[in-house]
């Protein structure tokens, strides 16, 4: 290699290209300066190739690189982590364009890029976003042949061509590599990506929280049920309970968190299913009222919610059983009984007044309760997603004035009126429903789902759900937020664009259900393709399978593949000669195992002649074929191989057998 | 037809004894329209195979004896003041004729040798501003001793090219020598022959070569021939697109005297030595004439298949 | 080491025997992965890294499509080179001390080859593009080091086309030779002795071309110099003609090795300096080595035979 190759001009074209698309599906979590030095360094690395700037000088290089890392400092508030690792990566990747000089600078620039792109997927691994790195790669490649071309080429469609066909022939082997290849657990720990913008359930419940989180249509998780799915009604996703009320806002005491989970007892069919769950950066996981999960480091908490040891920073695929009907913690002790029963000292006085007055009335809890309910479906109350502000004495305000409100509302309305009523009682948060695919058998619930319900509990019977918001809006849970709604036009009325808007649009809908249909299979398929899948795939196609099927697999099915490849680009079959010069070889190397061989030099003509000299006994077969011969290749006789062929066989039968040359 | 091509061979062949193969590519040059050049030692029967040919074709015959002196007016013709209508009037020289024999060409000036070659070449002469055009057919032969012999102006290469063949009679074999001896003289028996062809069944003749059918694998051949000239270390140059069209052409008339209609290799390999022969140099060489050994390594070597 | 590199000399003799043409077949063709394919790898490898420990389906998906990438390459690369045919196309004498022009012609089989490289290492090799089905002529140039038979061994023929992360390469004997001269050094004219005696001089005879007497235009001729060309009948239309001279006998130069000082290569320096400068004035001359007498005569053929005869001198492989 001489010492310095200069970048032809394709590769440079393609690498700022690939640049580009590189940078594209980075850009939600990058600073804004990151463009602005992109758009800097092109111009520049440009400029160069025009002979109208010099490269950098040393210390301008050091100082751009001091520059940057004080930057995404400054931007990102640390130099470790992912969010800042992989700004500085880009930023790397951006300097490096203008450095760089020799094929070799090109080079290690389009590694970084491959490395770029595979950072894209740690933070949007959306089928979409997948796809489209496809052409930054695509650009990649394209530039890495252009460095290996002479600069004389001059398309620079040529080498984009060469890059899509190489990845198109290389789709088989990568499948099979993806199939077969072992999937192992996480070698070591490393920093997850800041998921701190999503969107979901919070750990505390102040009045309009929800009614806030019901403005979005972002994805909370995927269920998808082995049978039938149980009823809408009877689908409360339980995520977490609070039962710590400050006046205005609902929390969870701490001693929840430290409590191992009270006793119960499975009663009834249990339900199973698969959660496929977005990533929320909280550790709670969602489940049909009491579940199990066999998921690692996850454990049924006090309250019987499902919390993961570490917070789930990326989709998460697990396995759930609920038991509907399960008889929770029938017995409990007093410090637990006074925690579910805790108020504060003073505030809402009506409210209390109403409690003492229907604790009175009714001695026995499930009356009681029986009681709140039939208020909120007799009395005018209203579900609306906008509730008027309340003072103080939210509850009281929104009890007696308002009466308007979202489920969050009823929920910690009821919660309040029944423990001041002394039944122990708390708010439980979670989703509620969700959109049945019916073609995929999965339940999609959105964040507009979300939901919260009332839990009581009674000595002997243990926790009871009760949903005030059937009372005042049984159409949310029996068909969904939307039609609780229709009067008021407020669903998701602030993102006009959301298809979702837009469900009773039948083609539209079909065409939504479709792609989220394409999105569940990609979530469950590829992206929940880990260890577990792998093998329970893998063994419902193949059956048992050790190691040693996938070492075979792999070579075997590699080279496989590998061979039809070799078959399509190099078509053998074209390289053949035509049928009459096969059928003259085969009449050649007849004749000399009998002895006449044939100068490269010698024409049919002549060599049948002298073929006849020294096999006068075979002179009509040698002479027949020669002359049949003759006539279609050059004498414009219609091509006849099985002429020719009857010919041969003729001959071969008059001739005494014999397998080896004489020489 | 070709009884009557058959009848034309016989009648030279009773001629000239014992050189059959020569009068054939003689023949064969004729039919595909080429100029022939015969490089011989004097003596050896150079002027006698164009007289017969000429008798037997019923072509007007003209011999241009080349000297050192000859200028090019004595081979195309001149003006000459006829004195009583007071105007020039054309002479034309020996080149209007149907067949003309240049004998020992390369005895002649470098300028006399190309007024006869340009002729040749565009079939039509220009003299003082008038363009006259020569007659049809019209058949050059030219002969020359071999240039190693003293005081003679080899031709070059660019006008070697412009002949389709070179032929080399040789001496006869001795039965061949014998009979000649022993009969009558040849040139007492030329004036004899009878024209076996008409001009317009030789014209006809002529139009059918073309037709000769060369099938892809021939042309193939013709292309491995030349390519192999155009990649071999031995040849100091490759023979030129015209040489390959001048191959093919002599190959279908070739084919065409052996009463066939289409081309087989043998019949390129037949044409071979007298087409390309004179166009080939050895690069060890580039004077010499080795074009001889150049050609034996093409028929050898080069796969005919 | 040695005694490897010499069984590997043989096993390619046997493998790839010298030709004047080669048709790059795959038993004549290897092929490894180069240091870019290597640094490519490690950038697989911690992408596989970055895949395992993120649970990350997509990183798993690029590395092996990349991966995959990696192995069909094996096939372009291969197919780059395979299919060509090498020729070798001769080359022009030399002198020593100036670069000797080797021509290789390359000729596609079909399909176009792209970047193909040539040359003989450690020297930097030559980059060619072959079209479909069609012929790139090339010329390498070899460093003339000293007299004789120049044969510059084996040929590489190498391709990394179309990544770069693999090189597909063979070694291929062209049979390729160019005579290299002797580099000429001016001196004192080697003049025999006893030849100046024999001169009468009684009159100029005639003797072929020469540089003396202007005899008249003739055609030009391959091998006329160029300097006697008549430009101006050219310009006038008339054709390439030639000055003609020609050279008065009995003045023959006798160019004489024995009559020479010093070591012999210094001799034939000298001696190829005089043919060359007599050559150029057109006189006649006689060489005249131990065992070997050319001419007199003159002329470009002469010169050449004198300059060959000089390469050759005391040489044992003559071809």
């Amino acid at each position: 290699m001489s010492a310095v190759q200069a970048i032809p001009r394709i590769s440079l074209l393609w690498l700022l290209v690939a640049q580009v698309l590189v940078i594209i599906p980075h850009l939600a979590h990058l600073p804004l300066w990151i463009v602005a030095l992109w758009l800097v360094c092109a111009g520049w690395r440009v400029q160069i190739y025009r002979m109208r700037a010099q490269y950098p000088a040393t210390w301008l290089k050091s100082g751009l690189t001091v520059g940057i890392v004080g930057g995404v400092y400054l931007s990102r508030g640390s130099l470790i982590g992912l969010d800042a690792g992989v700004v500085l990566l880009i930023a790397a990747f951006i300097l490096k364009l203008v450095e760089m000089r020799s094929r070799r600078d090109a080079l290690v620039l389009i590694l970084l890029g491959f490395f770029a792109v595979v950072t894209v997927y740690l933070f949007d691994d959306r089928l979409t976003t997948v796809a489209f790195t496809l052409l930054p790669v695509t650009g990649l490649l394209a530039a890495l042949i252009g460095l290996q071309q002479s600069p004389l080429q001059q398309s620079p469609w040529q080498p984009l061509r060469l890059a899509a066909s190489l990845l198109a022939q290389a789709l088989p082997l990568m499948l099979l590599l993806f199939l077969f290849f072992p999937r192992f657990g996480p070698l070591w720990s490393l920093p997850m990506p800041d998921q701190r913008g999503v969107t979901g359930l919070s750990d505390s419940m102040a009045p309009n929280d929800i009614a806030e989180l019901s403005r979005s249509d972002a994805l909370a998780f995927r269920a998808s049920f082995e049978g039938a799915p149980p009823p809408r009604n009877q689908q409360y996703w339980r995520a977490l309970t609070f039962d710590k009320f400050e006046g205005r806002r609902w929390s969870q005491s701490s001693e929840v968190r430290w409590t191992s989970a009270p006793s119960w007892t499975p009663a009834g069919e249990p339900i199973r299913y698969r959660i496929i769950m977005e990533a929320s950066s909280k550790p709670w996981l969602f489940g049909i009222d009491l579940a199990t999960t066999e998921l690692e480091r996850t454990r049924l908490m006090s309250d019987f919610r499902l919390e993961r040891r570490e917070p789930v920073d990326q989709k998460l695929v697990y396995r759930v059983t609920s038991w509907p009907q399960a008889l929770r913690e029938p017995t409990m002790v007093k410090p637990a009984i006074r925690r579910v029963l805790q108020l504060p000292a003073d505030g809402n006085p009506r409210s209390r007044a109403w409690a003492q007055q229907l604790k009175d009335q009714y001695p026995d809890p499930q009356a009681l309760v029986q009681a709140v309910l039939q208020h909120f479906n007799r009395e005018p109350y209203f579900y609306t997603l906008r509730p008027p502000p309340v003072g103080e004495n939210s509850i009281d305000d929104f009890l007696f004035d308002t009466r308007r409100g979202f489920c969050e509302h009823y929920a910690g309305a009821t919660a309040f009126v029944l423990r001041a009523a002394g039944v122990p009682a708390r708010v439980v948060t979670g989703y509620q429903g969700g959109e049945l695919n019916v073609s995929g058998n999965y339940i999609q619930v959105r964040q507009f789902d979300a939901h919260a319900w009332v839990e009581y509990w009674r000595e002997g019977t243990g926790w009871t759900s009760v949903d005030p918001t059937f009372q005042v809006a049984p159409q949310r849970i029996e068909q969904g937020l939307e039609q609780a709604l229709a009067g008021e036009q407020s669903f998701l009325e602030n993102s006009p664009l959301s298809l979702l808007r837009y469900r009773h649009i039948g083609w539209l809908n079909d065409l939504r259900m479709s792609w989220e249909n394409l999105n569940y299979g990609w979530e469950r398929w590829v992206l929940g393709y880990q260890q577990g899948t792998q093998l329970e795939v893998l063994q419902k196609w193949f059956g048992r399978l050790d190691s040693g099927d996938f070492v075979l697999a792999l070579v075997g099915g590699g080279g496989a593949v590998l061979l039809l490849v070799a078959l399509w680009l190099f078509k053998p079959w074209r390289r053949e000669r035509d049928v009459h010069q096969r059928l003259y070889l085969r009449f050649e190397r007849l004749l000399a195992r009998h002895g006449v061989q044939r100068q490269p030099g010698e024409g049919a003509r002549a060599f049948a002649q002298r073929a006849e000299l020294a096999l006068p006994a075979q002179l009509g077969h040698i002479r027949a074929f020669a002359d049949a011969f003759e006539a279609q290749r050059y004498g414009g006789a219609p091509s006849a191989p099985d002429h020719l062929q009857c010919h041969l066989r003729a001959l071969r039968r008059a001739l005494p057998i014999r397998l080896l040359r004489r020489d | 037809m070709h009884t009557k091509l058959d009848a034309c061979l016989d009648a030279v062949n009773q001629i000239l004894l014992g050189k059959e193969p020569q009068v054939r590519l003689a023949l064969t040059c004729l039919l595909a329209r080429g100029h022939l050049l015969i490089e011989d030692l004097p003596g050896m029967g150079k002027t006698t195979l164009s007289h017969a040919l000429a008798n037997v074709l019923g072509l007007n015959f003209q011999r241009i004896q080349f000297t050192s002196d000859l200028l090019p007016g004595d081979i195309l013709g001149t003006s000459v003041f006829d004195k009583d209508t007071g105007l020039f009037v054309f002479h034309p020289g020996p080149i209007f004729a149907e067949l003309v024999l240049a004998d020992e060409i390369n005895r002649a000036t470098p300028k006399s040798q190309s007024a006869l070659l340009e002729a040749m070449e565009e079939g039509q002469v220009t003299i003082e501003g008038a363009t006259r055009p020569l007659p049809e057919p019209f058949f050059v032969i030219a002969t020359q001793n071999p240039v190693s012999q003293g005081g003679t102006f080899a031709l070059p290469e660019s006008q070697l090219d412009r002949f389709l063949m070179r032929l080399s009679l040789g001496y006869p074999a001795k039965a061949a020598e014998k009979a000649l001896l022993l009969g009558e003289a040849r040139r007492e028996m030329l004036p004899r022959l009878d024209a076996v062809l008409s001009h317009e069944q030789l014209a006809a003749l002529q139009a059918e070569v073309p037709k000769v059918r060369a099938s892809d694998a021939v042309v193939d051949y013709v292309l491995r021939l030349v390519e192999a000239t155009r990649t071999q270390p031995q040849f100091a140059w490759g023979l030129s697109p015209r040489a390959s069209l001048a191959l093919l052409a002599a190959a279908r008339a070739w084919a065409f005297l052996a009463q066939r209609d289409y081309v087989i290799p043998e019949d390129v390999q037949a044409v071979l030595p007298s087409v390309v022969g004179h166009r080939l140099r050895e690069r060890a060489d580039p004077t010499g004439h080795g074009g001889g050994t150049l050609v034996q390594w093409l028929l050898r070597e080069v796969p005919a298949l | 080491m040695a005694v490897f590199k010499q069984r590997w000399q043989r096993w390619l003799q046997r493998r790839i025997p010298p030709a004047t043409s080669v048709l790059l077949t795959q038993r004549r063709i290897f092929i490894i992965p180069t240091r870019i394919g290597a640094a490519f790898s490690l950038a697989l490898l911690l992408m596989l890294m970055a895949g395992i420990n993120y649970q990350n389906s997509p990183a798993y998906g690029l590395t092996f499509l990349l991966a995959a990438v990696f192995v069909i390459a094996i096939l372009h690369t291969y197919r780059n080179l395979a299919g060509l045919t090498l020729h070798a196309a001769g080359g022009s004498p030399v002198f020593v001390g100036e670069q000797a022009t080797l021509r290789v012609r390359l000729s596609s089989n079909g399909r176009a080859h792209q970047s193909v490289a040539l040359g003989w290492p450690p020297q930097d090799l030559q980059h060619f593009d072959v079209p479909a089905n069609g012929l790139a002529e090339c010329e390498l140039i070899v460093p003339a080091r000293k007299r004789g038979w120049l044969r510059p061994g084996r040929l590489r023929v190498e391709s990394r086309f179309p990544l770069g992360i693999l090189v597909t390469w063979s070694l291929v004997d062209l049979d390729q030779a160019v005579l290299v001269y002797p580099r000429p050094l001016a001196g004192d004219m080697p003049v025999a002795a006893g030849t100046r005696e024999d001169d009468e001089d009684q009159g100029a005879r005639v003797l072929g071309q020469g540089a003396d007497d202007y005899q008249g235009l003739k055609t030009y001729q391959p091998g006329d110099s160029k300097r006697r060309l008549h430009w101006k009948a050219y310009s006038r239309g008339h054709g390439l003609l030639v000055k003609d001279f020609a050279a008065l006998a009995g003045r023959d130069l006798w160019l004489d090795f024995s009559e020479l000082q010093g070591d012999s290569e210094m001799r034939l320096s000298v001696l190829c300096h005089w043919v060359l400068s007599l050559s150029e004035r057109q006189q006649p001359f006689a060489l005249r080595l131990p065992g070997l007498v050319l001419g007199p005569d003159n002329g470009q053929t002469h010169r050449e035979a004198c300059l060959r005869a000089l390469a050759l001198y005391g040489q044992e492989n003559v071809r």
